[in-house]
């Protein structure tokens, strides 16, 4: 899109994007300075990783303008500081130099952008950048663990030790204890994570990383204090497949010392996260009467911002602490697995993927039981016997995968077996049998529909392990109830997954506020590539669809007000959202654009109002439920104009 | 032995109906409701009350009677039912009364040539019939009848 047609759109969306990205490109600048300071290797990771993140807004901001120099020079220099969060020391001062380079030209890019003129070209910064990164990844640690840094490192690490401290009370009463170590530890080199973890019997012991300018002289002497050592695995430590998508905090509980460590009960944070809801409601009221006063209050203006801003980092805080590993739930699954391979006479090897990847807590616990259900689901349906398996030419042993990631702002888990796939003439047969009609033709959709419908059992009788017929209902009932979604996938005799996508909070979403006639709907910001405005000609009929063509792209057209059973007025102005998600894209016609605003997003809990194409609802500070809508199953084709609100709004 | 129990009476077309109170959270006025699209044609919308956002049952078209315009004296009435949170709109909503159990009869016995659909019984107070509403009947098929996508299960 060209600044022209930029200026087109709502400026209040504009001025949006200007604000943040003055704070962003603030906190860039201020923690690369940070990271020029010698500091512990924690808050290098903190400093970094808040970097990283503005950096990601930005990009996600600058993407739903049209943006695109901006979009690809913040996304390559994501790339770059995805493989300097995974370094155990800090930036060199090159990185650092060509960061800073990286914030300056975003400058230009947004200011040039705001004067509508010329946006400055970034093709050579991005390709430095990516020269850069490949000059990295081209000279891994060595597997004596030393680190890929230069020589500007904060610390002339040459090889990085592991410590196993195990406390008894005799070392206690000689003075060695936890902080005596660290001290000790600290003599040696830099500390770069110290793991605490609980033994069989109870005792505790603690696993340092140091990161040694010189090994350990004398072993025995530090072992009479209880202290082991071992060289350390690089590669153990941060295994390349981990580094998918961006973890929210990356690897911090490693950097927590142990002596600081609380329990809370999950619900004091809830009732945190509630208050906190409760003040982003009124400070959205605020902005409102602000907005509609006649008066002109500037200063007023910057105050609630800045109050937005803190609450937003509140919020951030609160929901930082709620995270917990989602290996939580994994762990059970290899003992499920073998247990029930070995009841059914077949081979499966489970592969976990991403088990560190983090979660709300409140998640993790109702994710069990959905899991279990999938895993045991692949096992009994998926997996055949090894001697089918070897007849149709395939390992006798099948893989189950189980692996998650952070997308965005959700966390996706995908559970996928090598196994038989689906027989969807026979799912479609079954469903007949059982009185559940289903299309002639069915797609991975309507075949996910007929499995999750209660009561629906490919098997006549109930095994062991599935079969009963609720499970998958009650599997996608949960999910829906988490403001998630389900999808799947199965190739005949290839493989069969499912794809669980959760929201990494439950609570608060940054949404767009869109209307429809009298109708204002919330739309998730994070599946919303762009926003540009459509005429009526833009709009192309091919046979019974409408599609928009956008910049070569042919676009399947969703109209919100054809959701909502109401016909558009022609020669209306109207505005597209292109949506990206798992389901594909779709552009999403709406009336307008009334801008964002970040919302309490509640579940629709009660059966009666679980609809196709409606995830949430919110609340504005009105008293009025406004609609979140569920970009993936509008994108899914899913939702159809339904005649009956058509008529009933016409009534 | 007379046991008697409590209702809240509320009106709809004309006819009055009666509700146990125990299932009856609180009621409100009506202000705004918003529609869902794809939901049950009787599934007015979801309403906030007290900082959840909760489905709203036209009790009118759930009866198949004529829909009329809200008034005045329109209420909403909270009910729990297992687990559920569901609020009834209704044409007013009247008082308290006890109603002895034994007095209300089903309404096979009555030959009052009136549908069964949704009503536990009937009852007789000062010389006025009160249907008692079928919570579970108002609320259960629902299910199957609000899912657009695949048509519910035969039995």
């Amino acid at each position: 899109m060209s600044s022209g047609d930029a200026t087109e759109l709502r400026g209040e969306l504009l001025d949006d994007f200007y604000t943040e990205s003055d704070e962003h490109l603030g906190t860039i600048r201020r923690e690369l300075l940070a990271l020029e300071q010698p500091a512990a290797p924690s808050e290098h990771a903190a400093a970094l990783d808040r970097c990283f993140r503005s950096m990601h807004t930005m990009k996600g901001n600058a993407a739903i303008i049209g943006l695109h120099s901006a979009e690809a020079l913040t996304h390559a220099a994501e790339d770059l500081f995805r493989l300097l969060l995974r370094q155990p020391v800090g930036p060199d001062a090159d990185a650092l130099q060509l960061l800073g380079r990286v914030a300056g030209s975003l400058e230009a890019i947004v200011a040039a952008h705001r004067r509508e003129q010329p946006i400055p070209e970034a093709d050579t910064l991005i390709k430095e950048l990516r020269e850069f990164v490949a000059g990295l990844t081209n000279h891994p640690p060595a597997a004596d663990g030393a680190p890929a840094s230069g020589p500007a490192a904060p610390v002339s690490a040459v090889a990085r030790w592991v410590c196993v401290f195990s406390p008894t009370q005799e070392l206690d009463r000689r003075g060695v204890n936890i902080n005596s170590v660290r001290a000790r530890l600290g003599e040696l080199g830099e500390i770069v994570s110290a793991v605490p973890s609980v033994q069989p019997k109870g005792a505790m012991q603690f696993e340092f990383t140091v990161a040694v300018r010189q090994p350990p002289a004398d072993p025995g002497a530090w072992a009479a204090d209880g202290m082991v050592f071992r060289p350390a695995l690089a590669d153990v430590v941060e295994p390349e497949r981990r580094t998918a998508g961006p973890s929210p905090a990356p690897s911090s509980s490693l950097y927590i010392a142990p002596s600081h460590v609380v329990r809370v009960d999950l619900a004091r944070l809830d009732e945190l996260m509630r208050i906190t809801g409760e003040m982003v409601i009124h400070r959205s009221r605020l902005a409102d009467r602000i907005a509609r006063s006649p008066d002109d209050h500037a200063a007023l203006q910057e105050v609630n911002l800045a109050l937005g801003r803190s609450l937003r980092e509140l919020r951030d805080a609160i929901t930082r602490v709620r995270l917990v590993p989602v290996g939580e739930v994994f762990n059970r699954m290899p003992f499920v697995v073998r247990d029930l391979a070995r009841d059914t006479g077949k081979q499966v090897r489970l592969v976990v993927d991403g088990e560190h990847t983090e979660i709300d807590k409140y998640v993790v616990e109702r994710l069990k039981e959905p899991l279990l259900h999938l895993v045991r689901n692949a096992v009994s349906h998926g997996v055949e016997l090894p001697s089918v398996r070897v007849a149709a030419g395939k390992p006798p042993e099948a893989v189950l995968r189980l692996s998650a990631s952070t997308v965005g702002s959700s966390v996706v888990i995908r559970i996928c077996d090598d196994g038989a796939g689906i027989d969807r003439t026979a799912i479609v047969a079954r469903a007949q049998t059982l009185g559940i009609s289903a299309p002639p033709d069915p797609s991975d959709e309507d075949i996910l529909d007929v499995l999750c419908r209660a009561g629906f059992s490919t098997r006549d009788e109930a095994d062991r392990a599935a079969g009963r017929g609720v499970g998958m209902a009650v599997v996608r009932t949960t999910i829906r109830e988490l403001g998630g979604s389900l999808s799947f996938a199965a190739e005949r005799g290839v493989r069969t997954q499912f794809n669980l996508r959760l929201p990494l909070t439950l609570s608060i979403a940054e949404t767009f506020l869109v209307t429809a006639g009298e109708h204002t709907c919330a739309l998730p910001q994070e599946f919303v590539r762009e926003i540009l405005p459509v005429t009526p000609a833009d709009l192309l009929q091919i046979q019974h669809a409408e599609v928009l063509s956008c910049r070569g792209e042919i676009l399947p057209v969703l109209r919100l007000r054809g959701l909502f059973g109401l016909s558009s007025p022609p020669g209306a102005p109207m505005t597209a959202l292109v949506l990206n998600t798992d389901n594909g894209q779709v552009a999403l016609v709406v009336d307008r654009v009334h801008g964002r605003r970040e919302v309490v997003v509640r579940a629709l809990k009660d059966p009666l109002v679980q609809v196709p194409g409606i995830t949430g609802a919110t609340e504005l500070g009105d008293g009025r439920p406004v609609l979140i809508l569920d970009a993936a199953a509008l994108a899914g084709r899913r939702v159809a104009p339904t005649a009956r609100m058509a008529e009933r709004i016409s009534a | 032995m007379s046991n008697t129990e409590s209702y809240i009476l509320f009106e709809l077309a004309g006819t009055a109906y009666a509700v146990r109170s125990r299932d009856v959270l609180h009621i409100e006025m009506l202000e705004h409701i918003t529609p869902v699209p794809n939901s049950a044609p009787w599934v007015e919308g979801v309403v906030f009350s007290r900082g959840q956002v909760i489905p709203a049952i036209n009790l009118r078209v759930r009866f198949g009677l004529p829909n009329e315009a809200r008034t005045a004296r329109t209420r909403l009435v909270f009910i729990r039912h297992e687990e559920r949170t569901i609020a009834l709109i209704v044409d007013s909503a009247r008082e308290f009364r006890s109603i002895a159990t034994e007095s209300i009869r089903p309404l096979g016995e009555t030959a009052l040539g009136i549908s069964g659909h949704h009503v536990a019984g009937v009852a007789t107070l000062n010389q006025q019939l009160v249907l008692v509403l079928d919570l579970p009947s108002v609320l259960r098929t629902a299910q199957a009848e609000s899912a657009p996508l695949v048509a519910p299960l035969s039995n």
